[in-house]
């Protein structure tokens, strides 16, 4: 598929190829030819960085282990077998991947900060023992015969352009990443590894393909740097530096973005090569104290980089100050007469005596209740009755102690929520949280891949949702400048784009004005007549009782009552739970 | 003694209270009630200094209240108890108690404070050196209300203090908050999602409904309206 | 090879005593962190640094003092350990105040993941300026704090029929009481004090703080100085028993989380005895691996901990309400 999109993107890339290899061609002091190499070798580290951590949100401060492991493997290769770079810096790619799976496997078990530290624990693990094991020093052997089989070359300029070529490789990869399900699921899981994981994403394993990855880039990175260097220190390619420079450049250019690493490689490291260069004797560090200073900068004025400040300030000025909130659902006039529902089908959903506590506190005791196919079940109750975590229970995010769940007749709780998206259940969040970067479609199209066998099948079904709430013509917009009610709309798109057969929605009707509130009320009523059943919470009442064919009432973790909602808001102990017990006897 | 006029308030755009009108006597208890997510306990924070208006104004002893930065309110004579009790969990019940009387203006009156605290809620005086965090829940909300009291306020704003608690014990919770509104005369600002509860005990009640007062009365009128039943349950 | 026990006994215990006088020193390290990142919750990658900036300052003032002979040559080294506190203190309010306040609090609150990741990357940032920029102040030549009792020791011994004799280390040995009556002070400190107590309280629930009438920019402030004056001050003891250079916080940040995480976020006692359980892994370490390794084993026992018990083994850390 050649869209236009793609041609000019491709187009940049090879415009700034172009540029870089001419002007590498016009540099006779060897000095900056060095420059000229070491420049594409960061925007690889940084790329392969950003692959990792920039799009899966996780911080990796320990990039340096793939990167020296890479470096190490060419040079004692070489030294050992006489490999040629040639073939061991593809096999440092090998070894770094290696390195990404076994580091990733029970790193991925700990979360943000714990993350981070374990992932500098790791090459400053290696490097002492690579000090122990007696590498403190290791030079590639010259070669004088056939040097250019061992890439020795005279000529310092063919490092550049090999440099160059293995940047814009993984630029193209990189593209390609980002466009593609691999991209989008990092990114979703960046953004709520948990609502993620509820729209059918495999995050543990998008995680581990995407440090495998990175950690085969970071080693092809380090291994041709050994080349470059021609010697190899446990401090030089194993030190905390390393991993600083490839957070550093791709954070300060920006982040989750391919052009983010070139951007901060292209400014910072000149930048601090040069002024190493010339004040390196009076001011030893200043290469340290300048990317410090550029990381603190950048995070507390645009702690997304400059690359994306930048796009804001054109995106702001390009476009019209304010944009109208387009209302285009069928917009028929409110009324209190109910439509006529048709009579729902058979159980779907069989939730058989389940309980569940947290410490001491049990939050739901002994809850049975039916969904049964094709109505709108709505599930009140005051606060911390435990509603959501009802629903947490029926997408699979825990597990309960004891009782059964049942989809279509077959015993589903303990199931992960990614395979329970899978079979037919859909959810959304109290809070809703766009991917803000990404645009409306993309944001759906995410919700779509666990249906979807092909990208360009999710773009099908992610339009055919958009569509069923009406968010065709906002498409094209940033997640970022959505309304409140459209953000509301984009969430149930992402959860339809699956192509549910339950959906459960929490407080969807949270935080909305009384006609945007109406609005989208009549969306998911026209969802629930395409015959999509639907289980919604709230703990106000008032949209809930003209919406729903059934309530279910929560009180305390346990079930006061069920029933339609003329019986329900009836009920005395509804009315118990909602306006105390002195009302009845205060009003009658 | 406090007023608040046209005030709106909201979080990142998103509006929660449009055009609050409101005012407190001296020495009254006043109930704020609605539904959940009407805006009860953003109106609270508003007057705390937790979330910065959008317009309006507030007004505390004919002060701006909102020139005055958040931690200082309290020493004007303003104690939130707030929403789920928030109580210092790793701190015991008496360094609770201690936070409480931080201004100095309730450091001198730290001995009397204490008796009257102990007076109305002997279960505190037995548990002084239990840590916060291992309290039950009533007694937790006993402690967030005493060490409301703590700073010898003249104001005491109690946000929903009947949250998450058994009948019985939220029962027992009311008659000490009656029993201190009469004995000290300390003015009350109580805001529940228990409607009848509230205005049992309140001389005047304000319905709040997404965002707006929609009523205000006394409990009698208010208890009477059909409109409160309509706010909570739809129909 | 024959195993000898009497050997083996005496470097058991000669490994012991290294892993006390060194743990209690890291105990203290870790009771500085253990306000910042286990009370407020607030990452700070650069407290090694800060640790480097306390053993260069407890070195400049020895410096000063020698001049004078204050206390005499034995007692001076100490004395200047605990003048690096004060000195880091402002160093880490100011940090704090202009940086790091920007990310946490009420401000990180509205960050993405509650500012954890604008803290990392900030305090990257911090560790990398103050490594550097140490190289050009302090240069990058080791240095270090000579006292006349680093040199000596008690001699234990001879135990075990003659066989297994002891040397205890008087400077170490100082160093590590004072790093003991240092963390009771620091305890009592929060424990008792209104002070500490507010700072327990603006960290526990800073809204609720907030309704008390606490300052909590400013308790936030002041605990992020604490936390950098304790460590600073451990640093500061560490100097005068091994030369340093201004990249030496590195190592110090992985030891110090381990210690953190093992006492159990959220104790500050907690954490000494976490940071002395990690001096004893260290040095007991050397018995079975080569001493090249002893940081290795380190950070070895740091993943176990983090991806096996981060609720830390010292005591239940309270749950947040």
């Amino acid at each position: 598929m050649r869209s236009p999109g793609s041609v000019r993107r491709l187009g940049f890339i090879a415009a700034f190829a172009l540029v870089y290899a001419l002007v590498t061609a016009f540099a006779e002091n060897s000095y900056y030819q060095l420059i000229l190499t070491v420049v594409p070798v960061w925007a690889v580290m940084g790329l392969a960085w950003n692959l990792f951590s920039g799009y899966s949100g996780l911080v990796s401060f320990g990039h340096a282990a793939f990167f020296g492991l890479g470096a190490y493997f060419v040079a004692l290769a070489q030294i050992e077998w006489n490999l040629s770079p040639w073939l061991g810096i593809p096999c440092a790619g090998i070894v770094g991947g290696l390195a990404g799976l076994i580091i990733g496997l029970p790193t991925f078990r700990l979360r943000g900060h714990y993350f981070a530290l374990a992932m500098l624990a790791y090459p400053l693990a290696l490097l002492y023992v690579f000090e122990w094991l007696g590498y403190q020093e290791l030079a590639l052997p010259m070669v004088r015969e056939h040097a250019a089989r061992y890439m020795q070359f005279a000529d310092h300029r063919l490092y550049a352009w090999i440099a160059l070529a293995l940047a814009v490789a993984t630029m193209l990869v990189a593209d390609r990443i980002e466009r593609s399900r691999f991209g989008k699921s990092l990114v979703a899981i960046k953004q709520d590894e948990a609502a993620a994981e509820a729209a059918g994403i495999r995050t543990l394993e998008w995680k581990l393909r995407a440090i495998v990855l990175s950690g085969a880039v970071a080693g092809i990175a380090g291994g041709f740097y050994a080349v470059v260097l021609l010697v190899v220190t446990p401090a030089a390619v194993f030190g905390m530096l390393v991993s600083a420079q490839a957070l550093i450049v791709t954070m300060f250019g920006g982040v989750g973005t391919l052009w983010g690493p070139v951007l901060g490689a292209v400014v910072l490291v000149p930048l601090s090569e040069l002024l190493q260069a010339n004040l390196g004797n009076v001011v030893p560090g200043i290469q340290g104290v300048v990317y410090g200073i550029a990381i603190i900068a950048v995070i507390l004025l645009a702690p997304e980089g400059v690359f994306w400040k930048f796009k804001d300030i054109l995106d702001r000025r390009r476009a019209p100050a304010a944009h109208a909130d387009i209302v285009t659902s069928a917009g028929t006039p409110q009324t209190d007469q109910r439509p006529p529902r048709p009579e729902p089908g058979p159980t779907l959903l069989d939730v058989r005596h389940v309980s569940k506590s947290f410490g001491g506190l049990q939050a739901i005791r002994d809850v049975s209740l039916q969904v049964r196919s094709g109505e709108i079940l709505g599930i009140i109750g005051p606060n911390g009755a435990g509603k959501t975590t009802l629903f947490n229970l029926l997408n699979g995010f825990i597990r309960p102690d004891s009782g059964s769940i049942l989809l279509d007749g077959r015993e589903v709780s303990g199931r992960r929520p990614y395979a329970l998206c899978a079979s037919g259940i859909g959810r959304t969040f109290q809070v809703v949280k766009p991917f803000r970067r990404m645009t409306v479609l993309d944001n759906v199209i995410v919700g779509a891949y666990v249906r979807a066998r092909s990208d360009e099948e999710a773009q099908t079904l992610a339009m055919t949702a958009l569509e069923a709430v009406g968010l065709q013509h906002a498409i094209g917009k940033l997640a970022g400048v959505l309304t409140n009610r459209e953000l509301r709309l984009l969430e149930l798109a992402r959860a339809l784009a699956g192509n549910p057969r339950i959906l459960l929605l929490d407080e969807t009707l949270a935080g909305l004005g009384a006609t945007e509130v109406e609005d989208v009320t009549q969306v998911v009523r026209r969802l629930a007549d395409r015959g999509i059943t639907i289980v919604i919470i709230e703990h106000t009442m008032q949209a809930m009782v003209r919406l729903v064919d059934r309530f279910v009432v929560l009180d305390g973790g346990a079930v006061l009552t069920d029933g339609t909602p003329a019986e329900v808001t009836r009920d005395p102990a509804v009315v118990d739970a909602y306006l105390g017990k002195r009302w009845r006897t205060a009003s009658a | 003694m406090l007023e608040i006029t046209g005030l709106c308030a909201g979080y990142g755009g998103l509006p929660v209270l449009r055009d609050v009108h409101l005012r407190v006597a001296e020495g009254e208890f006043v109930a704020i009630v609605g539904p959940n997510g009407a805006g009860k306990t953003t109106l609270f924070k508003t007057i705390s200094g937790i979330v910065r208006p959008s317009g309006g104004q507030i007004r505390f002893d004919d002060a701006d209240l909102l020139a005055v930065p958040p931690a200082a309110r309290a020493h004007r004579g303003i104690a939130h108890v707030p929403e789920g009790r928030q109580v210092f969990p790793s701190l015991t019940v008496f360094e609770n108690l201690e936070m409480g009387a931080y201004s100095a203006h309730a450091r001198a009156r730290w001995r009397e404070s204490l008796d009257r605290i102990f007076a109305w809620f002997p279960v505190l005086a037995q548990r002084t050196r239990s840590l916060a965090g291992a309290l039950s829940g009533g007694q937790q909300q006993m402690l967030a209300i005493a060490r409301g009291l703590a700073s010898a306020p003249r104001l005491l704003m109690l946000d929903e203090p009947s949250m998450g608690l058994a009948p019985a014990v939220a029962d027992e919770i009311f008659e000490r908050i009656l029993a201190i509104h009469s004995d000290a005369g300390v003015t009350v600002l109580l805001v529940e999602q228990r409607v009848a509860e509230a205005l049992h005990f309140a001389d005047r009640g304000y319905v709040i409904e997404a965002g707006r007062i929609v009523l205000e009365g006394t409990p009698e009128a208010l208890n009477s309206d059909d409109r409160v039943r309509q706010a909570y349950l739809g129909m | 090879m024959e195993f000898d026990l009497p050997l083996f006994v005496e470097n058991l215990l000669q490994s012991l005593v290294a892993g006390l006088l060194t743990g209690a020193l890291y105990g203290l390290m870790c009771v500085g962190l253990s306000l910042i990142f286990g009370v407020m919750r607030v990452i700070n990658f650069a407290q090694g640094d800060f640790m480097m900036l306390g053993m260069y300052a407890a070195y400049y003032a020895f410096g000063l003092l020698g001049a004078h002979a204050l206390l005499g040559e034995a007692a001076d080294p100490y004395l200047a350990a605990l003048l690096a506190g004060p000195a880091v203190f402002v160093a880490g309010v100011a940090v704090h105040r202009f940086l790091v306040s920007r990310v946490t609090g009420m401000r990180g609150a509205a960050l993405e993941s509650e500012g954890h990741y604008a803290q990392l990357i900030l305090t990257l940032g911090i560790a990398l300026v103050l490594q550097n920029g140490g190289l050009f102040v302090f240069g990058s030549a080791p240095v270090s704090i000579s006292t006349p009792l680093s040199s000596s020791a008690w001699d234990i011994g001879p135990l075990y029929g003659d066989m297994v004799e002891i040397f205890v280390n008087q400077g170490q040995t100082y160093a590590a009481i004072i790093a003991v009556v240092v963390v009771i002070a620091f305890v009592l400190l929060m424990g008792r004090s209104r002070l500490g107590k507010s700072l327990r309280a603006a960290a526990d629930n800073p809204e609720a703080a907030v309704y008390m009438g606490i300052d909590v920019e400013r308790a936030h402030r002041l605990a992020f100085g604490f936390g950098c004056a304790i460590t600073a001050i451990g640093g500061g003891l560490l100097a005068s028993g091994s030369p340093f250079q201004p990249y030496v916080g590195l190592e110090y940040v992985i030891i110090m989380y381990a210690g953190v995480v093992l006492g159990g976020l959220g104790s500050v006692s907690g954490a000494f005895f976490g940071g002395l359980t990690i001096g004893l892994v260290q040095q007991l370490s050397t018995l079975f691996l080569p001493i090249q390794l002893q940081n290795t084993a380190i950070f070895v026992v740091f993943l176990a901990i983090v991806l096996l018990r981060p609720q830390g083994l010292f005591g239940a850390s309270l749950r947040r309400a």
